[in-house]
């Protein structure tokens, strides 16, 4: 393998960094789509699983031969597709309405930064250890170099992770307070609180990881949890993974959470006044979120790259089979396939349960969630000394 | 440095959980409510001058665009107030075609508050499946009378027409999956965690506060008191009927929804009855050709989804409209309740609270 030179080495990571937006803008709006479809599933409700183009494309002809067969067309995974359209369409072209009084420059920077914090948590995130793909020997200028699982696999990755993630509150509560209107004050201070609340059981839920893998490399931690186990280190990851999961849902704003928004009281919470792409902003950032939340349960509690969770991988490798070799590696492609389970969750969750009021919120959070996960930490400490 | 200061916001007359255009007055200390007054009128069309100056037939038309959640029991309502007023016995075949629609309509009612009430406290899902089977009550009172909201589904004296043709199929039909539908709306709200933690406790409203403000309906047997009109001064065909009027003790918004679901299998019943009791007869009695007033005047309650709806009419002996026509609407006097329920609680628990009323601002403002 050549070593490569400075200017090689950065468009191999600008490269890496495409790969990565690409990855994100791509799941994002895949997601609003299956957020529309499987709600509209859930909820029998007829617009985003019917609609469709009509006349033209794939679907539109499928749309024709069903009609001449004297059958409705209902089955098309695209239905609903012009629903999503419209709707991305409205977020941009709508007018910008900025309130008078509001502090105009703060009301600019919030989305921004919320949305920017979602999206530099990534950096740190890796889809696969070690190599991702190697460059043919043929390719110009590249040839021959390994092109990694992520942008930058750094020591301290869960640390950024956390860090970063936490300075997206600020964008809502900037946001918040910068409308100057009294709904999104609510909003921001509602969020403000349950966001540094839960942040506390989320990070004490992620220690269990730590402690089990003594290791902040993203990664090393998601291979060690995965491979490096033995079975014993189930229970701790089984009620760290429930508790992480039930935070994770908090600190994305998602039912049962959704404080900051809570449509039925504070109108719309935080961006009551946002409209346009200011709003969109928010939106994708929510949405980018929900990924950065499902990629870290993913990775540290269901096996990140590799097929089984829990870390039944390294306890059933040595049984499985010379012929399913395939199942014993890591592939992004399992990683990705969780992420997605996962965001199916959150959308299912979303489906099914009504919202808890603010102070049972955190009651929740300071009573029970933060004592089950100091207990979680203990048992992966008492794991940590005598098993492994 | 700093200082405390409560915030005064407004809940509505815009906004996603006020149910139409009701504005409430909040003063909040942190997320508290310390002070809270409705405030009505955004909705306001003089419906009782407007029926004081047509004659009693015009009148019913109004009566639908009231509360038009319940057409059909405010249909009623004054269908029979009017023939108080003018002396008219109504047949027996219409009589248990009226209960039968009026049922139906409580169903739908209570659908539409069920779907709204949960979607309040954030469950999405139960407002698409209580709308789904609204949809069905909806057809059968298209069926009926050709319209599906405001039904104006009665005339003074009986009915416009019989049954149609294929009636009694659509109404079996529903029967059949009724029951079922309303335990797909149970099994997500009756035992689920956050639901109950949402309602029970919130928004309480004692018998004694209940009855001292005049609350009837659901709010007050969700109080322990079984006081149901149907019951009380039989109307309709509701005296040959064999139904439970269910009560709960608690108070509370949990018991008002146990209340509301109970009654809908209630209505259910109270359908089947009629379905299968169905007297043969005329439907219409044999009126005049110009309606005049027998009496001087009538106040004539009945049991509509919302509470005791009243019709209160004044027509001097001869006359050809009403001299005066006032409305006891049960949405207007069950929303004084709202600040002994509320203050104190919650921004949440008014949502929850309002929720629980189950008001519809085309009644309150009239």
């Amino acid at each position: 393998m050549p070593t490569p030179t400075l200017t090689q080495s950065i468009v191999i990571t600008l490269i890496q960094c495409l790969m990565v937006v690409i990855f994100v803008f791509v799941v994002v709006p895949l997601t609003v789509f299956a957020e529309r479809k499987v709600l509209g599933h859930l909820q029998q409700r007829l617009g985003s699983t019917r609609v469709a183009s009509g006349h033209v494309g794939f679907s539109g002809w499928m749309n024709r031969r069903m009609w001449k067969m004297g059958k409705v067309p209902v089955i098309s995974y695209w239905r609903g597709i012009p629903g999503l359209v419209g709707d991305v369409l409205k977020l941009i072209l709508k007018e910008d309405v900025i309130p008078a009084k509001a502090d105009k420059f703060v009301f600019f920077l919030a989305p921004s930064i919320s949305m920017v914090a979602a999206i530099v948590v990534f950096a740190a995130i890796s889809f696969v250890p070690g190599t991702f793909f190697t460059f043919p020997t043929w390719f110009p200028y590249l040839g021959g170099l390994p092109v990694s699982g992520g942008i930058s696999d750094i020591n301290v990755g869960l640390l950024w992770i956390l860090g970063v993630a936490t300075v997206g509150v600020y964008g809502i509560v900037l946001a918040g307070w910068s409308s100057n209107s009294k709904y999104p004050l609510l909003g921001g201070l509602r969020s403000a609180a349950q966001m540094v609340s839960y942040e506390v059981p989320l990070t004490l839920s992620l220690l269990a990881p730590v402690v089990l893998s003594s290791s902040l490399n993203f990664s090393e931690m998601a291979t060690r949890m995965a491979v490096g186990m033995p079975v014993w280190a189930l229970i701790p990851q089984v009620i760290g993974f429930l508790l992480y999961l039930t935070c994770g849902f908090a600190e994305t704003n998602r039912l049962p959470f959704d404080m900051p928004e809570a449509e039925n009281e504070l109108v719309a919470g935080f961006h009551t006044e946002y409209s346009g792409m200011k709003f969109g902003l928010f939106y994708l950032a929510e949405y980018i979120n929900m990924t950065v939340v499902s990629a870290l349960a993913s990775a540290f509690f269901l096996g990140g790259p590799w097929l089984l969770p829990f870390g039944l991988q390294g306890l059933l490798n040595p049984y499985l089979p010379g012929f399913l070799s395939w199942f014993t590696e890591p592939h992004a492609i399992f990683f990705v396939a969780k992420i997605v389970f996962l965001l199916f969750t959150f959308i299912w969750v979303r489906g099914t349960i009504p919202r808890y009021r603010y102070d049972q919120i955190m009651a929740v959070g300071w009573k029970y969630l933060i004592p089950l996960a100091l207990v979680n930490l203990l048992l992966a400490a008492a794991i940590r000394c005598f098993v492994v | 440095m700093f200082k405390n200061e409560e915030m005064e916001i407004n809940l509505g007359p815009q906004h996603p959980s006020t149910h139409g255009v009701l504005r409430v007055k909040l003063r909040l200390d942190g997320e508290t409510v310390t002070h809270c007054r409705p405030m009505i009128g955004y909705l306001h069309r003089g419906v009782e001058k407007i029926c004081e100056n047509q004659s009693f037939f015009q009148g019913q038309v109004w009566t639908d665009r009231m509360d038009y959640c319940s057409a059909v029991a405010n249909n009623l309502g004054w269908a029979e107030a009017n023939e108080k007023l003018l002396g008219i016995t109504v047949p027996r075949r219409a009589q248990y075609i009226r209960t039968l629609l009026n049922e139906f309509n409580r169903i739908a009612s209570h659908l539409i508050w069920l779907g709204t009430h949960a979607m309040d406290i954030g469950a999405l899902t139960v407002f698409l499946y209580a709308f789904r089977e609204r949809e069905d009550v909806l057809d059968i009172n298209e069926a009926f009378c050709g319209s599906r909201l405001t039904t104006t589904a009665f005339r003074i004296g009986g009915l416009r027409e019989d049954l149609p043709p294929g009636f009694e199929k659509m109404v079996r039909k529903f029967l059949a999956k009724f029951s079922d539908c309303l335990e797909e709306y149970e099994a997500l709200l009756t035992e689920n965690r956050i639901w109950k933690k949402r309602t029970i406790g919130v928004a309480r409203l004692s018998a004694e506060d209940a009855i001292a403000l005049g609350v009837t309906g659901p709010m007050l047997r969700a109080a322990g008191v079984a006081y149901d009109i149907r019951k009380a001064f039989p109307y309709a065909a509701y005296e040959e009927m064999d139904f439970e009027v269910p009560t709960r003790t608690e108070a509370d918004t949990y018991a008002r929804y146990q209340v509301r679901m109970a009654e809908m299998r209630q209505s259910a019943r109270i359908i089947q009855q009629c379905m299968d009791g169905m007297p043969e007869g005329p439907v219409m009695a044999k009126l005049p050709k110009i309606l005049r007033s027998e009496v001087n005047e009538v106040y004539h309650a009945t049991e509509s989804p919302k509470g005791e709806i009243g019709y209160y009419l004044v027509g001097e002996k001869g006359s050809l409209n009403p001299y005066r026509f006032h409305v006891r609407a049960p949405g207007f006097i069950n929303l004084q309740s709202l600040p002994k329920m509320a203050e104190g609680g919650l921004i949440a628990d008014v949502v929850a609270a309002i929720g629980s009323l189950d008001i519809v601002l085309g009644e309150i403002d009239r």
